[in-house]
């Protein structure tokens, strides 16, 4: 292995409390969502622990400390509504990481939604939408999802789904 | 290095090993040429074990001795259904061990399920030595996806048993696609839909070059092919029944060859429209003259047997793509892996729900193996050739008060990985908390399942407001997962990896390393007569000297006294949320039993803590709420 990976790695590895989920995996705060799994690809290659099992003790123990950090990060980063409150914490100056079980309740009480809904109703059209999407009928996906939302209007993931859906609608269309 | 490592698919009805050499990956046959064994292992009247094909066709004359899909029991709890529902159909006898483990005796011997793993291990990487002309002492294990915390743990016990260090435990679909990808240089996104013996297992991957990262993992440990066989098995035993007023499932040796010969009918099915059931003689009536079944059986017959089965593990797929935030067309191939995948019926099913064409150059008997044996090779060179970015399967949660659970790690969270979150105890000066581990996704503790427990009092008491206790998870790249309680004010800490359910201590282990099983089984080349069983004690895994030193036992054993103490203090009427109770009653000896036993950190649990306490984020969060 090379020299320079090992030296980052000890010098990272004790300060990895200092550093957000964006300089961990070497990203940009406004970095769009798809740019984030090649960063946590890039992150894996280097501190991963399969690609120091045969360095000294404490090399591996400093690459484990960091690997797992970026496993957090891309937790958070990789879904658009936990990042979303991520990032506020961090423009309100909080800690540089937050409990993936916390940030789950946050995102559930923020969207005062659990994700694929909280009422029957809105269950039953996001399951529709679902299978919709599985058919390829975005038309139908979109407005299910409409529906769902009527029913639920503060849920993002319900907004999400149809942002994608409507997507892929227009994406068809032009075709 | 002088041994070599290599790759081993320890599966519910068949192994297999494989190497992968200068770029090159292969399986291992046996001296028979077989790719893949049997996973059955027998004890004859002489003491000595047979191990593989041999001691399969000795399930049908000698059932009783022969034990069977050991997977399906092993790092599981002996009051668990699972568990039950083998007591009910299995030949061989399942006792309970220590600590609501598992044994299995064997005319009038008592092992453990690692122990019988570890025959079939020692068996493969025997196989792997004599025919590579090299030491094996390393492996690639793989488990299903699906498997908890607790089978891992207990897979990796096997191994150590049969002399192996284990470089990973590897989940079987990732396997499965390594073997598929590497060294391809691909930009794909697949599905792997691997239906074995025992187990399904979905898991979506997305490949990138030598990245395999696992966007989502499902599956259900109680769906195989075993339950495809059990639908033959059904249709045959009551038409007999119907016919002849003769209940074949209450004899032994016939519904033995039942079983067999539902099996090879399955397989037979694999390859043509349709197969016969013949079993002359199969039983002898109450006039004396034996009966015979013959019955041929279309594999649209068989199809519509089967449809609720094949439908089932469609779910499961639902809820891997919805995980994983992918919908079938955004998948650029689907691979099938495990026997039960050759049926038409399943490869038609398959190829309507995910759109594609299963990849057509996959063995589904052997590409679990040639993953494993690809990722020994990488993870022994000095710079790996893959890396296989993993998941944990389910939401592993901590339960406190009011028989609820609080996540700590959600379900397809890249592993490794550690959190930590803070509880409080639930009464002022409560002196001992009980720390529960459960995997599954309910928020309702008892409605998952319940991994192992220990107790934490090295903390200091004060009212409940200011107690505050630091439960941290860590889960390794072998997905095995380490507990830790912690009083942040002293740093004190106490700890334990969730073995209890494997039943082996360290010191357990320990002693069966001692005892050199290998020494009795009987290698494939030798006579029976070469080989005279040792002296073993009957139960002696069951018996191992609680005193001796280990480190498991141990920490386990100073939890079980303090917990005794601090029942008296805090085990008051405050306490009646009692989730734990219910759940372990069933199979929890007496309250009157010796303390110093592992059993009653299981049994005497008062229900002890803790709510979750908000850190200072959320409270800087409700602030914002609310202003």
């Amino acid at each position: 292995m090379d020299d320079a990976v090992a030296a980052e790695i000890r010098t990272l590895a004790p300060r990895v409390d200092d550093l957000d989920y964006y300089e961990l995996l070497c990203l940009p705060r406004d970095a769009p969502g798809r740019e984030v799994r090649g960063a946590y690809h890039a992150a894996s290659r280097r501190f991963h622990p399969d690609a120091h099992r045969r360095q000294e003790t404490d090399l591996r123990e400093a690459s484990s400390v960091i690997s797992k950090r970026v496993c957090e990060a891309y937790s958070v980063l990789r879904d658009p509504l936990r990042r979303k409150v991520y990032d506020e914490l961090l423009e309100q100056g909080g800690d540089t990481r937050i409990p993936l079980g916390n940030i789950e309740e946050q995102v559930s009480r923020r969207n005062r939604v659990s994700r694929g809904g909280i009422t029957a109703q809105g269950q039953q059209f996001y399951g529709r939408a679902i299978a919709d999407m599985q058919r390829e009928d975005w038309a139908a996906a979109a407005r299910n999802l409409q529906t769902a939302l009527a029913f639920e209007p503060s849920n993002a993931d319900f907004q999400n789904r149809l942002e994608d859906a409507q997507a892929r609608l227009s994406a068809q269309e032009t075709r | 290095m002088a041994d070599i490592a290599v790759g081993i698919d320890l599966g519910t009805s068949n192994s297999c090993v494989a190497v992968s050499q200068d770029g090159q990956a292969r399986v291992i046959p046996n001296a028979y040429g077989e790719s893949t064994i049997a996973s059955v292992v027998h004890l004859d009247p002489e003491g000595c074990v047979s191990v593989g094909n041999d001691a399969r066709a000795a399930a049908i004359r000698d059932p009783e001795n022969t034990i069977v899909s050991a997977k399906r029991l092993i790092g599981r709890y002996f009051f668990s259904e699972e568990v039950a529902k083998a007591r009910s159909i299995c030949a061989y006898e399942i006792v309970e061990g220590d600590n609501h483990s598992i044994r299995v005796r064997i005319r009038d011997e008592v092992w453990s399920l690692p122990e019988v793993s570890a025959m079939l291990l020692r068996e493969l990487a025997q196989t792997a030595a004599s025919q590579l002309q090299s030491e094996v002492k390393r492996a690639v294990i793989t488990v299903p996806a699906y498997f908890n915390d607790n089978q891992r743990q207990a897979t990796v016990d096997a191994a150590r048993i049969a002399g192996l260090e284990v470089l990973r435990v590897l989940n079987e679909p990732t396997a499965a696609a390594l073997a598929y990808g590497f060294g391809r240089d691909l930009d794909q996104r697949l599905a792997i839909y691997d239906l074995g013996g025992g187990t399904f297992d979905v898991s979506v991957l997305d490949i990138r070059g030598e990245v395999f990262e696992v966007l989502a993992t499902s599956g259900d440990t109680f769906l195989g092919g075993d339950d495809f066989d059990d639908r033959i098995i059904d249709l045959v035993a009551d038409e007999f029944q119907a016919a002849e007023g003769i209940n074949l499932r209450n004899d032994r040796a016939a519904l033995e060859q039942l079983k067999f010969a539902a099996e090879s009918a399955k397989n037979e099915l694999s390859i043509q429209d349709e197969t016969e059931i013949r079993l002359p003689g199969i039983i002898v009536g109450p006039d004396g003259e034996p009966r015979s079944i013959q019955r041929t059986l279309t594999a649209d017959e068989f199809s519509s047997l089967v449809k609720d089965l094949v439908q089932r593990t469609f779910k499961v797929c639902d809820e891997a793509l919805q995980r994983a935030g992918v919908v079938a067309q955004d998948l650029d191939g689907v691979i099938l892996v495990g026997g039960p995948t050759r049926l038409p019926v399943i490869r038609e099913a398959v190829r309507q729900y995910f759109q594609h064409e299963p990849k057509g150059d996959v063995d589904p008997d052997e590409v679990v193996a040639l993953g494993a044996a690809i990722h020994a090779a990488s993870l022994s060179e000095e710079e790996p050739a893959a890396f296989l970015l993993d998941v944990t399967p389910r939401t592993l949660q901590v339960g406190v008060a009011g028989g609820l659970a609080e996540p700590v790690i959600e379900r397809n969270t890249p592993i490794p990985i550690e959190q930590t979150r803070v509880f409080t105890t639930l009464e002022d000066h409560q002196e001992s908390v009980a720390v529960r581990v459960y995997q599954g996704e309910s928020r309702e503790a008892e409605e998952n399942e319940l991994l192992g427990e220990f107790e934490f009092s090295d903390f200091q008491t004060g009212p409940r407001s200011e107690v505050s206790i630091e439960v941290g998870f860590d889960i390794d790249a072998d997905g095995i997962l380490n507990v830790r309680a912690k009083d942040p004010r002293t740093g004190q800490e106490a700890s334990s990896r969730m073995t209890l359910s494997s039943g082996l201590s360290e010191a357990e282990i320990q002693a069966l390393l001692d005892r050199d099983v290998a020494a009795r089984t009987r290698a494939d080349t030798e006579s029976p007569s070469n080989l005279s069983p040792p002296p073993l004690p009957v139960g002696s895994s069951a018996e191992t000297d609680p005193d001796t030193p280990g480190e498991l036992a141990e920490g386990e054993s100073v939890d079980t006294i303090e917990l005794a103490e601090c029942e008296d203090v805090a085990g008051a009427e405050g306490f009646e949320l009692g989730s734990g109770e219910e759940d372990l009653s069933s199979g929890v000896s007496s309250p009157d039993l010796e303390p110093g036993a592992q059993e009653v950190s299981l049994a005497n649990d008062k229900e002890i803590v803790g709510v979750h306490e908000p850190s200072a984020s959320d409270s800087r969060e409700d602030e914002e709420d609310r202003s």
